[in-house]
This record gives structure tokens, sequence and C-alpha cells, in this order.
């Protein structure tokens, strides 16, 4: 079931992403990265992605200026919204403009996968 | 002459010796005429008698020794300095002298006078003795012509009753003017001396900065009314000076209120930029420490590295949560809360951490009807960090102490402390002392600083007091940390209370308290 998973990971910093795509494909989904908001708008064109994992601080239009668009051309992606610790204003924004969770960075790999889980209405993971 | 007393005795002599001197004076000048005038009166009744005396003599034909032994009987009369019988042509019949000076021998010209006018002559002479009176009374000689007797009296007498009397007057006049002096003297030391003294230390008073002195100068005249000008112009003054405190600590406290809002902008603006820009970087570490930590077994030597990359990562974001938690616009919902049940819900959020480390608490909770207004949630916090630090502070097996009341628990002797904020009255004071070794006044200096902790590194963010200070401003409370080295530091908060207990003041020490709990582990 794992294998149909397609999740696309919108990061600047290419440290991150690379942890990120790592971490998220060891649970065997598919992993696309995208370094900002027009590769991840460029990703979206060719493919379709269950989850798009989206960080709001980016050169260019930032995560938020992004959300509407995703949610127009890619109406069938969960978007999970990641920001700096006690970033509350987005919080409340990116909730309005349709994003499904959202997550504080520094997080915890396995609250993001627990998150992952969670938009797409699987079962929690069982313990490792 | 600087005693205004002195002063005003000297005048007042002055003017009672020139004025009782002068009336004196004419008043001595008419006695002395007057004893002159008697002595004259007496000597005039003294010669006519004798006149008398000797014509009768003369007439019965007594001889001139007759006429000598009446004399000499008469010779001792006081003031008497020599009587003498003239006869007709001018010769001295019979003469009698009081000491032994001549008596006169021809007939003076006075006598010769009196004789041819057969009139009585009086005069002031001068003699060897002093000044003598002198009186001349004619008689009929029995051939029908004139003869005379002289009476010369000296005016001794006079002169010593008149010295008596001045003696008598000097004596009087000393004793009057002393009377008078002692009578000035009273006078102006109660009604001069004493208000101006009064007046002299409240001025003096004043000039040294005593605002609150009042002179008690109960009297209706120009002193009485100079201490009542001077009291209110005191009590102006302190109304003023009031009035200038109370501005300028409205005026600080407003500059503190916008300095602080400034800074918690300042460090909020800071915190967040700072967050962006950690965040990742953060995220990226831990994660690469959690994917680790899946393939390193939790017994590899080599693991307890990653625990420390984990546990520090973890206190970054710590720092970073204070951080934004202490810069975060903070709206507190007040209500009214009662102040116990805030205590021990927060002792017990640290029940466990307490056990662990073995340390004892006592808890002595205000009254159930001791309210504040406040918001349970910041209350909590501070107490939170208060407690949390009393705790690190405490050594093992210690006893932290959580009471209320009006007084420090610690002791003055060598203490420090430091006070933020003030609090509005009435005014609940709880304490949470613990037996830590205390901070130095240096420390002291630094507590409410921003990142200043004297935990050991690692341990602290140096936000849990700055956050304390905020909240209880917050609250129109005041936090004082006082501490004494080597045995502990207490901390009061002191917050406006809302309902006070019907019998005791809101922080007199309950005799009972209601709720004592001693959970030592």
């Amino acid at each position: 079931m794992a294998s149909s998973i397609r999740i696309l990971v919108v990061d600047d910093d290419p440290e991150m992403r690379v942890l990120l795509a790592e971490e998220l494909k060891r649970e065997g989904w598919e992993v696309r990265e995208a370094g900002d908001g027009a590769e991840a708008v460029l990703a979206c064109r060719v493919a379709r992605f269950d989850v798009i994992l989206m960080d709001k601080n980016m050169p260019g239009p930032s995560g938020l200026d992004l959300l509407p668009g995703f949610r127009r051309t890619c109406p069938g992606s969960r978007i999970i919204m990641m920001t700096a610790f006690g970033d509350v204003p987005s919080y409340v924004e990116a909730a309005e403009k349709g994003a499904v969770d959202f997550l504080f960075k520094p997080f915890r790999i396995d609250d993001l996968k627990a998150a992952i889980r969670k938009a797409l209405g699987l079962e929690p993971a069982p313990p490792a | 002459m600087r005693n205004l007393t002195t002063r005003v005795v000297l005048l007042l002599m002055l003017a009672f010796l020139v004025i009782t001197g002068a009336f004196d004076y004419v008043r001595l000048a008419g006695e002395r005429d007057r004893l002159v005038v008697v002595a004259a009166t007496d000597q005039r009744v003294f010669a006519e008698t004798l006149a008398l005396a000797v014509r009768r003599n003369v007439w019965r034909g007594r001889t001139t020794e007759e006429l000598q032994e009446l004399l000499e009987e008469i010779r001792l009369r006081p003031g008497l300095i020599w009587v003498a019988i003239f006869d007709p042509k001018g010769e001295v019949v019979a003469a009698a002298t009081a000491w032994d000076i001549p008596a006169p021998a021809p007939a003076d010209q006075a006598v010769t006078l009196a004789l041819e006018r057969r009139e009585p002559i009086s005069g002031l002479v001068e003699e060897p003795q002093g000044k003598a009176l002198r009186y001349i009374q004619p008689f009929r000689w029995p051939d029908g012509r004139t003869a005379a007797v002289e009476v010369r009296q000296g005016l001794d007498a006079v002169e010593q009753e008149f010295a008596r009397a001045v003696r008598e007057r000097i004596v009087y006049r000393l004793v009057v003017l002393v009377l008078f002096v002692l009578a000035i003297l009273a006078v102006t030391r109660w009604s001069i001396a004493r208000p101006m003294r009064a007046l002299i230390q409240g001025a003096r008073a004043l000039a040294s900065g005593d605002l609150t002195q009042r002179i008690d100068v109960s009297r209706a005249d120009e002193l009485g009314q100079l201490a009542e000008e001077f009291n209110r112009m005191t009590q102006s003054l302190e109304q003023a000076q009031q009035a200038l405190l109370e501005q300028s600590e409205a005026r600080l406290r407003l500059e503190r209120d916008v300095q602080q809002s400034q800074k918690l902008v300042a460090v909020g603006t800071l915190a967040a930029e700072v967050a962006h820009e950690i965040g990742t970087p953060l995220n990226v570490i831990s994660g690469r420490a959690e994917a680790l930590a899946r393939s390193i077994p939790a017994d590899h030597p080599e693991r307890r590295h990653l625990d420390v990359i984990s546990s520090q990562t973890e206190r970054i974001t710590a720092i970073l949560r204070d951080l934004l938690d202490y810069a975060r616009p903070r709206r507190p919902q007040l209500r009214a809360e009662p102040l116990g049940p805030i205590l021990a819900r927060v002792a017990d959020l640290l029940a466990g951490r307490r056990r662990d480390k073995g340390v004892g608490i006592r808890l002595e909770l205000p009254p159930e009807d001791v309210q504040v207004l406040a918001d349970a949630g910041h209350l909590q916090q501070v107490f939170v960090n208060l407690l949390t630090n009393a705790l690190d502070a405490s050594p093992p097996e210690g006893t932290m102490r959580v009471t209320h009341g009006p007084e420090p628990l610690l002791p003055p002797e060598g203490r420090g402390g430091v006070l933020r904020g003030k609090a509005d009255t009435p005014l609940v004071a709880i304490h949470v002392l613990d037996e830590g070794p205390g901070m130095g006044e240096e420390e002291l200096a630094q507590a409410f600083q921003l990142f200043f902790s004297t935990k050991r590194r690692g341990h602290g963010t140096g936000l849990g007091l700055p956050i304390v200070e905020e909240i209880v401003r917050a609250h129109r409370g005041e936090v004082e940390i006082l501490s004494v080295a080597g045995r502990g530091t207490e901390v009061i908060v002191r917050l406006p209370v809302l309902a006070l207990p019907a019998e005791e003041p809101a922080d007199g020490t309950a005799a009972e308290a209601p709720r004592t709990g001693d959970a030592r582990a």
C-alpha cells in the first residue's frame, strides 16, 4: 500500500530536504523534492501527490502564498505546512487557506510521519 | 548680641533706669529741700523759745554767769554748733559751743542788722565743720534797746538724713530692678524665647528636608500666627513635594512600562527571526540524530554522543520557546481568583521532580477567601518558575517553603535584595524560600536581566525571572528577591488582593494556616 503514496517536499534548505526525503523514503513512500515555489508548481504539473509538505519561509513566494494555487492545480493533495517555532499567525492563515496540518520546526521525524498518516486517514504506525 | 531676650532685657533695663533715675533725682532733690526747711523751722522755734527764756532771765536781773549756765544746758542739743547772746551793743554776753571751737567774739554784719531792724534773720553759712544754718532772734533788753540770740546749727543731720534717703532709694530701686528683670526674663522666655526656639527648630528641620515637621505654638499673637503660617507653608511644601514625587514616580513607571514593552517588542522580533533562521538547521540536526538513534542500540558505547546531541537541540528549542513566551504579548484575562488553589496546583505539578531530588516542601497556603484579580494561567507560570528555581537551588534533602505573611522570612543580617514593580494595597505576599547557596550582591543585581542564570550551564535559560517580573507587573504587583549567602534565597510576590478575610489582614500570618502540607519525600 505504501508504494502508492507520493509526497512532495518543498523546502529551500537542501539539508532539510534531503533529511525529510530520506526519512520518508524509509517508510516506503515515494518522495519528490522541490527547492522553491516554482519547482514545486512544475512538479505538481507533471505528477499527482497525495501529500505536499511545504515550508512557509522560502525565497520568492512563501508557502502561504503558494497554498491557494496548489489547492486549485492539485485539489487532491493534502498540504502540510512547516514553519518556525511560535509562528502562530501563520498557523491560523494556513488553516484558513486549506492546509490540513502544521508543524513547528524543529519537529520530530516521528511526529511528521504521524501527521502524514493522519492527513491520509491511515492507521498510526505500529511502534518501532 | 545674638540673643533676642538679652537684648530686650537690656533695653528695658536701660529704659527703666533712665525713667526711675530721673524720677528719683527730682524726688530726692525735693527731699533735701524739705529736710533743710524742717531743720530751719525747728531752729527758728528753738531760737524763739531761747530768746524768750533769755529775755525773762535778763529782765529778772540774772547775772552773766547765770545766763552762761542756761546756755551750757542746751549746749548738747543735736546738731548745734554754737549759741550766743548779744547785748544791744553787739557784745557777746554769753556763748556755748558744741565742740572746742571759739565762740564768735564780736557781732557780725548780720547780727548788727538784726539789732538795728529788730527782726529775725536766718541764713546759710559755711562753717569749718560744713554748711550751717544760722538764726538770729532779737529780743528787748531791759533798757528798751534790742539784744539778740543766735543759734548756729550744722546741716549734718540733714545731710545724714539725705544720704540715708538716697541709700534707701538705691536699695529700693535695685530690688525693684531685679524683680523687674526677672519678670521680663520670665515673660520673654515664655512669650518670645520658647516659641522662637520652636520656630527655629522647625525651620531647621525644614532646611534638613523633613517636611513632616509641624510647630506647636498654640497662641493667638504674632508668633502664633507666624508658626501657623510656617506650618501652612511646610504643609504646602510637603504636598507639593508629594505631588512631585507621585508625578515623577508615575512618569518613571510609564517610562519603564514603555521601555519594557519596547524591550519586549525587540526581544520578540529577534526571537521570532532567530526561530525562523535556526528552526530548519535545528530540525536537520535533531532529525539526523533521530535517524542515527534508530540504528545505534541504546547500549552502544557511542550512543551517549547522540543523546547529548538530542538533549542539546532540545535545549535550544527550550530557550527559543521561553524567549518567544517571554516576548509574546500577554493580555491577561483578569478574574477574581483564590490564590491558594493556584499555589497548590503548582506544588503538585512539581511534586515529581521534587521527589526525584529528595527535596521537601512546607506549604502554608493563604486562606481560601484571599482572592486576587489575576489570570490564573499567568500566575501559575509565575509560581512554576519560582518553585522551579527554588527546587534547582535546593540541596538534596533540603526543604522548600511556600508561605504568606507581611514579613520576610530571611533575617535582615547579611541580606541583599532587589525589588521590581510596585504593588497596590491592600496586598497579599507569597514567599518562596529555598535553602540553597543564596546569591551575592552582583548576582542579585542581575537576577531580573534577560538571559542571566546562576544555574549550571545548560540548565537555565535566563528567562524565568523576567517572565515572572513581566507577569507580576501586569497584575499591578511587585516581586522582591532577598538572599543571604550560604543560607538561601527568598522570593516574595506581592499582589493586590480583592477580598480580605473578615478577621485578619490579608497578609497577616494566620495563626492557623488553613492548609499545611509537608510533602517531604
